[in-house]
């Protein structure tokens, strides 16, 4: 009777307010700042086909007036990272309208938001095949190509137009993802295209790689791209302190991380966002994941490059919180 | 040469993880927990471990499973998810009976 009852209230279509909160504290070449921030995330399911899903960017950026001196002082920004209507039309096609994540690559789909990130500065390649602004306001498809047991072939295709709205930044772009996933395995590889449409037209390309050993709690992520403003590649490690997944121990609850990332200058490209400089950059950190989705982390990282060495400390804590929109309405 | 020392940093990186892995998977498994014999699996149990592998194939290739979930709550999130992790209708179902049972 019971199960049956919270069976039925699971069906309803009660919408959520989820996401994240931090504080996070950088010093990079001697330079500390601070960024509180909060990043709410809307999911409003309509029925068994559709759904209307948002995430915003709320965050203070707090420095020294005068890089490592003077008073502190603050600014505010916050942007718009996706606002998209879904339609779930078959296992095969999910149509998306509005504004959404860039599918180029994993990182900003599935690594942007702070709480789930295992290093808190993006890889040095984030804007390839991002631009403008990481976010597309245009209509994309995606969906699951076919299934099997042992893999599965995933896709997205996407249209952007140009917008110059304050917040709501998008580039006129085309291009698409496809991947291979292989469950047995924990593996997926995949490729990136993309085609900026706008001003000097140029295309980005990229790959990625991820292995999840199904027994171990060893997460390898890596991603290569390329585009005429430069080109590069990340790898990273993370392991739990912990012989599975899941392991909620004191030690368990601990994970260590490692990158290494190398980046190639290429020809100047306005708005391409990228280093005019080749870089070479280590990160190794801690993450502690606490009760309640609390989470506290810390890094170490040392950046090479012809425009001087410079040593990168991270310190955040977060927080992931989830509850009802419309608390009482939906019981 | 920098380049070198990289991609051989980034070699030695990915064989310490792999070793690490290799480490971790060297001792043989524990044995399974002795079930009495009357405690068999129920479908619901099937399916709720079921729900579990198909989270950790899916969901679990970027986040832990979140630490609560209201029955209330569930259905919005793994609409998210659905779309988000490209999941199908029958790993909504299974993955539902893991996260709210």
């Amino acid at each position: 009777m019971l199960g049956t009852a919270a069976g039925l209230r699971a069906q309803t279509n009660a919408p959520i307010l989820s996401g994240g909160v931090q504080f996070l504290s950088s010093t990079v070449g001697g330079n500390t700042f601070f960024q509180p921030a909060i990043a709410p995330v809307l999911v409003v399911p309509l029925g068994e086909h559709w759904l209307v899903e948002s995430r915003a960017d709320l965050r203070g950026f707090i420095s020294h007036e005068n890089g490592s001196t003077g008073p502190y002082s603050g600014q505010f920004i916050a942007s718009l990272e996706y606002l998209q209507l879904d339609y779930i039309a078959n296992a095969h096609v999910t149509v998306t309208v509005g504004r959404f994540l860039t599918p180029f690559n994993i990182y900003d789909e599935r690594f942007t938001p702070f709480w789930i990130r295992d290093l808190q500065d993006a890889p040095i390649i984030f804007p390839i095949g991002t631009r403008t602004s990481g976010s597309n306001n245009g209509l994309m498809f995606r969906g699951v190509i076919a299934a099997r047991k042992a893999w599965e072939v995933n896709y997205t295709a996407y249209f952007s137009v140009l917008s110059t709205t304050e917040n709501l930044q998008s580039g006129r772009t085309a291009g698409g993802r496809m991947g291979v996933f292989f469950p047995l395995a924990g593996a997926e590889v995949g490729v990136s295209y993309q085609r900026f449409l706008q001003d000097v037209n140029y295309n980005s390309v990229g790959a990625y790689f991820t292995w999840q050993p199904p027994p171990i709690p060893l997460d390898v992520r890596s991603e290569y791209a390329h585009s005429p403003a430069g080109q590069g590649y990340w790898l990273e490690a993370a392991y739990h302190f912990s012989k599975s997944r899941g392991d909620t121990s004191r030690l368990g609850r601990l994970q260590g991380v490692a990158r290494i990332q190398q980046f190639f200058k290429g020809t100047p490209t306005p708005g391409a966002d990228l280093p005019l400089v080749d870089i070479n950059r280590f990160d190794f950190g801690l993450n502690y994941y606490l009760p309640h989705d609390v989470r506290v982390n810390g890094s170490y990282g040392r950046q090479y490059s012809s425009a001087g060495n410079a040593n990168v400390w991270e310190a955040q804590i977060s927080y992931r919180f989830l509850f009802p929109a419309l608390p009482g309405v939906f019981k | 040469m920098k380049i070198t020392l990289f991609a051989a940093s980034a070699l030695a990186l990915f064989v310490v993880c792999a070793s690490v892995s290799g480490q971790s998977q060297a001792p043989a498994p524990p044995p399974a927990k002795k079930q009495p014999a009357a405690a068999k699996s129920t479908t619901a149990d099937q399916d709720q471990k079921e729900g579990e592998r198909r989270f950790l194939e899916n969901c679990g290739r970027c986040h832990n499973p979140p630490e609560s979930i209201s029955p209330t709550e569930v259905n919005a999130v793994l609409r998210h998810m659905r779309v988000r992790a490209m999941l199908s209708a029958e790993d909504e179902k299974l993955i539902r009976k893991y996260l709210a049972p």
